[in-house]
């Protein structure tokens, strides 16, 4: 899932200020928390409470798109309503802002969040962890089915570094040590041999900017 | 200041002087809170521990306890004064957590003009005030509106409701009265699920404190045998594809909407879980304080408050239980958690004083009072403040 952070409300109401017809798009797709219609209409609201005291009166609808990142929905599901629509305001990672964008190029389209991760629902502790950088050269096989990219702060191929203490990283203590973990992992299944072999530097040259694949 | 716990009034309290020991309170109480010491034989009530369900007090026979809330007197002089106004000799006697309307227990019970009595569980009602209403009342027909048994908020009201019914119609047919005078009904308020708007976040099946949500062929299911009504998983949900009975979120918007705004005083919307803080029989507040009841804080929705705030309300209260009293297990949690992010949000546009989070139980009746009394203050300053910006 991708993790999104709502933006301050001044930024949002700063970039939002030359329209008044502005249509909230929340998205149904795997952004995380949820960013589907209850979220845009709280959005909306907000944004309506805060135009207000800046003496600002937007005229603001709210809609959901099924997710944002697909052309071809967003498409036939929006264009039936920006009818005097000035703006769009998204609730979608940056993917869905790009899509509205490209899309419906005649409108402009403003990004309500801030696209941080790849994120884990780790529902019992109440967080959203990166546990996968999408580097495309997939180590997960080697390393116990814990990701050294994503979940150590260096990103070492071949750890820990002397900075792992007691299972914690020295980066950020609240944070466990990928590879404290990933050690631990191994003995657990009886292959920590497999650490013997030196990795050498990994092909982040299998995705070159912008990543593309033929569907 | 906050007054300890010990200096505060509470709503409960044995009166040694007419107890008898016959522990009959103990033996009711759902939450032992009330035991026999073994040494002086007197009853001890720990009031730390009492929901106020009252269930002792309508089983006393002795009339030991007294209470702040619902007592026989205000009750009895309720309903005289009601039976005048609504010029019925039916009477309808609900809990709160079943019927919040008085037009679906017309549609329960097909009667549609009668004295209504709502009450936070049905349990409280002393029998002698069902033979009190008949004799010399006058009431030809009581309906009794109470939750199903293992939907009871006090565990036991619903059940100890039923066994006293089924003996006084029994007493009452006795003594020559109608069979069946007293008719009891059991209701409970559940979660709808419209599965075409479900995006299958898992939110409900994570959220709800009784295992009643599972996804299934993509979207979320209920059990319905185990929904217990506190609608946070309604709260929640980013699809709004559930809502609860009764507490529908276009209804509660209607509610909002309606709130009749005093021009000249800052105006008071009170969120209040049922189980926090008892309603008097009659009139509360000043006419700028607005109440609307919830099944529990869990079913506060932020959408509702910023709602509020567009309708010229200008403060919102949120009223929950203390964890620990929670009638829905991880409910008050979760509201008072929901309640934080919004505040937080809401600092943003410098709104953050209007809204105001407080636990507060039945058992010290001063507690929500001094609240709100405190919270109508910082209102009241927030808002001269603007105007003098």
């Amino acid at each position: 899932m991708i993790v999104t952070a709502q933006k301050p409300l001044d930024e949002i109401l700063d970039f939002l200020s030359p329209y008044n017809s502005i249509l909230v798009a929340g998205c149904d797709g795997c952004t995380q928390p949820p960013r589907g219609l209850r979220e845009a209409s709280t959005l909306a609201q907000l944004l309506e409470l805060g135009g207000k005291l800046r003496s600002k009166n937007f005229n603001l609808r709210v809609t959901t798109l099924p997710k944002q990142c697909d052309s071809y929905l967003t498409l036939t599901t929006l264009q039936t309503q920006i009818e005097g629509i000035e703006a769009i305001l998204s609730l979608a990672c940056g993917l869905g802002v790009q899509t509205i964008t490209q899309v419906l190029p005649d409108i402009p389209t403003f990004p309500s969040q801030n696209t941080l991760f790849i994120g884990a629902e780790i529902r019992e502790d109440s967080i959203l962890e990166e546990r996968c950088a999408a580097c495309g050269d997939c180590m997960l096989a080697i390393t116990g089915g814990i990701c050294p990219i994503a979940r150590c702060a260096k990103s070492l191929l071949n750890g820990p570094c002397g900075g792992s203490q007691h299972g914690k990283c020295e980066i950020d203590p609240e944070k466990d040590c990928a590879w404290d973990m990933i050690i631990k992992r191994l003995e657990k299944l009886g292959r920590l041999s497999a650490l013997e072999e030196i990795r050498t530097p990994s092909n982040f040259g299998q995705v070159v900017r912008p990543g593309r694949v033929g569907v | 200041m906050e007054l300890s716990a010990k200096q505060q009034k509470v709503a409960l309290k044995i009166n040694e002087e007419y107890c008898s020991s016959c522990a009959a309170c103990s033996s009711a109480c759902p939450f032992e809170a009330i035991k026999r010491d073994p040494e002086t034989d007197k009853m001890l009530l720990e009031i730390e521990k009492c929901q106020v369900c009252a269930i002792c007090y309508s089983s006393c026979p002795a009339k030991a306890i007294d209470i702040i809330y619902y007592d026989i007197h205000s009750l009895t002089r309720y309903l005289e004064n009601a039976k005048e106004e609504y010029k019925s000799d039916s009477l309808v006697i609900m809990c709160k957590g079943s019927a919040p309307d008085f037009q679906d227990v017309e549609k329960l019970f097909g009667v549609s003009n009668f004295v209504p009595l709502s009450v936070p569980c049905v349990g409280r009602i002393p029998p002698e005030l069902l033979l009190k209403s008949i004799s010399p009342m006058g009431i030809k027909k009581i309906y009794i509106l109470a939750c199903d048994e293992d939907y009871c908020r006090f565990e036991r009201g619903s059940s100890i409701t039923g066994r006293r019914v089924t003996a006084l119609n029994v007493f009452l047919e006795q003594f020559g009265y109608a069979k069946e005078l007293i008719k009891l009904k059991r209701n409970s308020l559940k979660v709808k699920v419209d599965r075409n708007k479900c995006i299958s976040c898992g939110n409900c099946v994570f959220y709800c404190p009784y295992d009643a949500a599972k996804l299934e062929h993509g979207a979320a299911s209920f059990d319905l045998e185990l929904c217990r009504g506190c609608g946070l998983c309604v709260t929640l949900c980013p699809a709004f594809a559930l809502d609860l009975e009764h507490w529908e979120e276009d209804r509660i918007s209607a509610l909002i909407s309606k709130l009749p705004k005093e021009k000249k005083k800052t105006n008071i919307l009170v969120l209040r879980c049922q189980w926090s803080t008892f309603p008097k029989l009659e009139g509360e507040f000043d006419s700028n304080v607005h109440v609307i009841d919830m099944p529990c804080a869990a079913r506060v929705d932020p959408l509702h408050i910023m709602e509020a705030f567009q309708n010229g309300i200008d403060g919102v209260l949120i009223a929950a239980c203390p964890e620990e009293d929670c009638k829905s297990q991880t409910g008050s949690k979760e509201a008072r958690r929901s309640a934080t992010a919004l505040k937080k949000t809401l600092s943003q546009i410098g709104l953050e004083e209007r809204l105001h989070f407080c636990s507060v139980a039945p058992r010290y009746p001063e507690a929500f009072r001094e609240e709100l009394k405190q919270f109508k203050v910082r209102i009241e300053i927030a808002c001269s403040k603007e105007v003098r910006q």
